[in-house]
């Protein structure tokens, strides 16, 4: 099993920061990663930790005491915590050290990297292309081999469509597995922590270093039963896992691009990978009615949560303060100027679905439709160890086209990883091939607390497919 | 027109805890400002609340008193909207599953009770401390995040009196409990009142709710002010002109001012807060707190009524829970119901005020006041010598058995006391002379002289009685 | 004929303190329409009435409430760290009128 965290651990400590920096710094130029750089970064005492003095970055909606803390908004701009998120603490603990924060879409809401206050994120792949959102610094730092490994969140899909894009690993543990305290919120319900590697390995090292129940997070769980990286190598033959057949079948796509074809058929023969391995491999379905509605139950709920999470944006006690004379022209003034224009629509959408007249038709039920699909879904695992789907529907888009406007027919295949945030299921990317000289990747999710089932499985998938990722 | 009011109450009461409800910080008063303060309390990004355990305790006690029905479930909700001291932009309460609803509580009121049907409780937070000056406002946050009762009453007052005796009885239960000071010159009972106005016997009329009232005396005085008005305008015929609004009190003025109207009322779009868990309430838990229900001040009331306790001494003995407590441990011991309590409304209660200082701590404890009453009772000592007793045992912190015994060694023997001090006048010409001059200091001289004479024993207020008689008698 | 207009959500901008520009609001609007037609999609979906809203991804089998002890309280320099607009205790704002 291939680990750069593990071959790091013979490297001269001292070394590998400087090298590491100095990638960060030409990575920044290349891509325009990160938000801030701390140069001045330097090895600490060793600790028995497999982290100790290993250089990472971290996605800049998780506060650190000290170091400017933005999430790519001006409504945070030379904002500085006075406290740690609990992934920092648990991080500095372990001697890992803090290159760099990482330029992300605007408070998480975005999925093309193209939101950030300092700009679009180039991926590293191909410098026209965008490296997906909402964690696209992290992801192009660590595509690009200049840190073992970043920290990012996912919403919606925001560590694993940019790990996609990037041709990395990308894995979102079981909604509170990994502390939420310190991350700036987008979904409260939605939002998890997640990890970037170009390894599943080293995504199951970092996670168990920063995974466990903490008192300043009441959705967190007790999870000291349950050791990631212990299982990766066993034998996956046996395994049962489905795929749904409404999202893969080229059938459903009206107009299929030549790339999707490919794309599809290229899934195709990473299940006869899995095959080979001993796992067995089905087709079930789900109502397409019900899939096609998935992205706007994820707007309608993401939206809402939003709304009421950036209220407390108000230049008031941090972040630049507004002009104006009353209160009421200060706060308008910091939140017009500091907020991007999609930030604005979101909240917008997100305060008409909580409209006492509205909340009913449109707020809960998006919250019914949220439980229909998790109940499905449990209902699968109780049969199958895993659920396995291509990641998206195209490679990178370039970034001329990118943009994060509805559409009317979002194709289900672009979203529907949003199931793994809406049941808090532990869900993983994994580069799988080369499409038009870009990576696409496939994406893995398992049954709640099955973290360790889910490793494995993608450890082993990810052996058999030896991704060559050409950076 | 025989119009009546129906009058609805919202009272908010500051919890006491050691920390805040949502956030560790610091549950207390300070003169200073933001020295109490969290990382949530000032809505930092990425802070998560985490709910206290003894604030959600103490709102299940409540609830249980108020006889309410308790969810299965604890979860909270999110009140959305802005002002300056609401940093989060929403305030953590109950919307959806109050931790109790459709209560009822019996009330004294006048002769009588008055039984309350109360609408809900719920548990929330309280916002922070906008201080105005001329051309600016400053924000202190201490206050942000103390946890805070919210009691919601049917509309069921038809008075402003019924109002009165039902927030003064509801503080008198939070302070008995422990659960809040309620004390209202602190801001920590704030009230908003419901009014409408309407004929006997018809619908109720248009509610109109006058927010923000803060003390008692101003609750009486928007009552009367808005109902005043509502009368006004339905008697001149312009009835529609009571709109269903959110009005406030102007002390100035002495009558209530539009806030908002119903087009533009707030719409709060509360939502269940996804950060707190839904958490099961363990049964056994409520079972517990239910069974540690202390008996209530009515009945108390009902009890010392039955005593034969007069009215006056009803309400001294119940004014605090550790009065009422005290004088239920001197019942037990077996004294008279009517001599305890003039002990305790007379002497102690005096003793308590001088020395600001509160009835747990006194050395007169029930088992000593039961001694002494004892001793009274069996014609040991007088009442005068229990008076005195009493008093050292409170001052000096002695033992009423070391003072008894004192007492029964004590010579109060007029004729013999009467020899000493003769006796010692005689013997201290001089000091007479220079007492009679204006050294009037030297009074203590023979007391102390009849003191040594009589190893300690004389009778102190007799002996000084005996010397005053016979200085002034020299002096004539 | 929409049921939305451009008052409207200038309305709802309002309300959440910012301002939009004109075409902010216009792509507001066509969002509103899309999210419009999806809602009625939903609603034509089997059983919605009969199923809970999900409030919470997992239900915890425990969940222990917090001991009622005082810690981690900032500093009053923490407290106004990020604010030029400050007194030596206290936040200032402009005058806040009721």
């Amino acid at each position: 099993m291939k680990s750069i965290i593990l071959d790091a651990q013979k490297k001269e400590k001292n070394a590998l920061l400087e090298e590491c920096k100095k990638n960060i710094l030409e990575n920044q130029a290349q891509c325009n990663s990160c938000v801030t750089i701390i140069e001045d970064a330097t090895t600490k005492k060793e600790t028995s930790s497999l982290l100790s003095n290993i250089p990472y970055v971290l996605k800049d909606n998780f506060s650190t005491k000290g170091i400017e803390t933005t999430a790519s908004s001006n409504t945070l701009k030379n904002y500085i915590p006075p406290y740690d998120a609990t992934v920092y603490d648990r991080l500095n603990q372990t001697g890992a050290i803090l290159l760099a924060k990482t330029v992300m879409d605007e408070f998480g809401m975005g999925g093309t990297g193209t939101t950030g206050h300092t700009g679009t994120v180039k991926n590293p792949w191909n410098l026209e292309c965008i490296a997906g959102g909402s964690s696209a610094g992290s992801a192009a730092a660590v595509a690009s081999g200049a840190v073992p490994f970043a920290i990012g969140s996912d919403t919606g899909d925001s560590v694993r469509k940019p790990a996609a894009y990037c041709g990395i690993v990308g894995y979102k543990p079981t909604y509170g597995l990994i502390s939420r305290y310190g991350l700036i919120p987008f979904a409260s319900s939605l939002d998890h922590v997640g990890i970037l590697t170009k390894y599943v390995q080293d995504a199951a090292i970092v996670a168990n270093e920063i995974k466990g129940i903490d008192s300043h997070d009441m959705t967190s769980w007790d999870s000291s039963q349950i050791e990631l990286p212990s299982q990766l190598e066993k034998d996956i033959s046996g395994k049962k896992l489905f795929y749904i057949k409404e999202i893969v079948d080229i059938e459903n796509y009206q107009n299929p691009t030549e790339e999707l074809r490919i794309i599809l058929n290229q899934f195709q023969e990473v299940l006869k990978s899995l095959q080979e391995l001993g796992a067995v491999v089905e087709s079930k379905s789900i109502s397409k009615d019900l899939l096609e509605t998935l992205p706007s139950v994820y707007t309608c709920i993401s939206s809402a949560e939003a709304t009421s999470n950036l209220s407390n944006l108000t230049g008031i006690i941090y972040g630049p303060r507004g002009e104006g004379k009353t209160i009421e022209e200060i706060i308008v003034n910091h939140r017009t100027n500091g907020f991007s224009p999609l930030i604005k629509r979101r909240l917008i959408i997100g305060s008409y679905v909580l409209q006492k007249e509205n909340q009913e038709k449109y707020f809960e039920n998006a919250q019914r439709v949220r439980n229909q699909i998790v109940t499905i879904m449990h209902s699968f695992f109780k049969e199958y160890d895993a659920c396995i789907l291509p990641c998206a529907a195209s490679i990178a888009p370039k970034i001329a086209n990118a943009n994060d406007e509805m559409k009317q027919d979002f194709a289900v295949l672009e979203n529907h990883m949003v199931i793994g945030n809406f049941g808090g299921f532990p869900s993983i990317t994994i580069p799988s091939s080369i499409v038009s000289n870009m990576p696409i990747g496939i994406n893995l999710t398992a049954e709640q607390k099955e973290d360790e089932k889910l490793l494995n499985i993608a450890c082993k998938l990810e052996e058999k497919l030896n991704f060559k990722g050409g950076l | 027109m025989n119009l009546i009011p129906t009058i609805g109450i919202e009272m908010h009461c500051e919890m006491k805890s050691n920390s805040k409800v949502f956030s560790t910080s610091a549950n207390t008063y300070s003169k200073h400002s933001n020295n109490h303060v969290s990382a949530l309390d000032i809505a930092l990004p990425g802070t998560l609340p985490v709910v206290n355990l003894e604030c959600v305790k103490k709102a299940i006690l409540m609830s249980s008193i108020l006889n309410c029905e308790i969810p299965e479930m604890l979860y909270f909700d999110r009140k959305n909207y802005y002002y300056p001291d609401l940093p989060k932009g929403y305030q953590i309460t109950q919307s959806h599953a109050p931790i109790g609803i459709n209560g009822k509580i019996e009330i004294p009121y006048k002769e009588s009770t008055l039984k309350i049907a109360i609408h809900d409780i719920h548990l929330e937070e309280d916002t922070a401390k906008i201080e105005h000056l001329m051309e600016e406002s400053l924000i202190n946050y201490n206050r942000a995040g103390v946890p805070l009762l919210e009691l919601v009453t049917e509309p069921v007052f038809h008075s402003k009196e019924e109002v009165l005796a039902f927030l003064e009885y509801i503080r008198k239960i939070y302070q008995y409990t422990d659960i809040s000071d309620a004390d209202v010159k602190r801001g920590q009972v704030r009230c908003d009142v419901n009014i409408s106005v309407a004929l006997e016997n018809e619908p109720l009329g248009t509610k109109v709710e006058i927010k923000g009232v803060n003390s008692f005396s101003n609750i009486l005085l928007v009552i009367d002010a808005e109902i005043a008005r509502q009368k006004e305008l339905i008697e001149n015929g312009k009835k529609e002109e009571i709109k269903q609004e959110t009005r406030r009190f102007d002390e100035s003025l002495g009558t209530t001012v539009r806030m908002r109207s119903k087009i533009d009322a707030i719409d709060y779009k509360y939502f269940v807060e996804p950060n707190i868990p839904k958490i099961k309430l363990d049964k056994t838990m409520i079972e517990q707190i239910k069974n540690s229900i202390i008996e209530l001040p009515l009945s108390r009331m009902n009890r010392y009524k039955e005593l034969g306790l007069s009215k006056e001494d009803i309400m001294i003995l119940t004014k605090e829970r550790n009065i009422s407590d005290y004088f239920d441990e001197c019942l037990k011991l077996g004294r008279d119901a009517k001599k305890i309590s003039n002990w305790i409304t007379g002497i102690i209660l005096s003793y308590i005020k001088k020395e600001d200082v509160s009835i747990l701590d006194i050395s007169l404890t029930p088992k000593e006041l039961n001694l002494l009453l004892t001793s009274l009772e069996e014609g040991t000592i007088s009442n005068k010598q229990a008076k005195e007793i009493a008093s050292i045992v409170l001052n000096e912190h002695k033992s009423v058995s070391e003072c008894l015994e004192k007492e029964n060694n004590q010579i109060s023997d007029d004729k013999l006391l009467d020899e000493i001090v003769q006796n010692i006048i005689a013997e201290n010409p001089t000091q007479v002379e220079a007492y009679h001059n204006g050294r009037t200091n030297l009074f203590n001289f023979f007391v102390g002289a009849v003191m040594k004479e009589t190893k300690g024993q004389a009778n102190p207020v007799l002996t000084k009685e005996i010397i005053a008689k016979y200085l002034n008698k020299e002096e004539e | 004929m929409s049921k939305f207009t451009s008052e409207a959500v200038d309305k709802y901008a309002k309300d959440l303190l910012f301002e939009l520009s004109k075409e902010e609001n216009t792509m507001v609007l066509n969002e509103f329409e899309i999210i419009e037609k999806n809602m009625e999609q939903i609603m034509k979906l089997p059983n919605l009435k009969e199923t809970e809203p999900m409030t919470h991804p997992i239900e915890l089998e425990m969940t222990l409430l917090r001991l009622d002890e005082v810690k981690d309280e900032l500093s009053v320099e923490e407290v106004l760290s990020n604010t030029e607009h400050k007194t030596m205790e206290n936040i200032i704002v402009p005058k806040v009128v009721e």
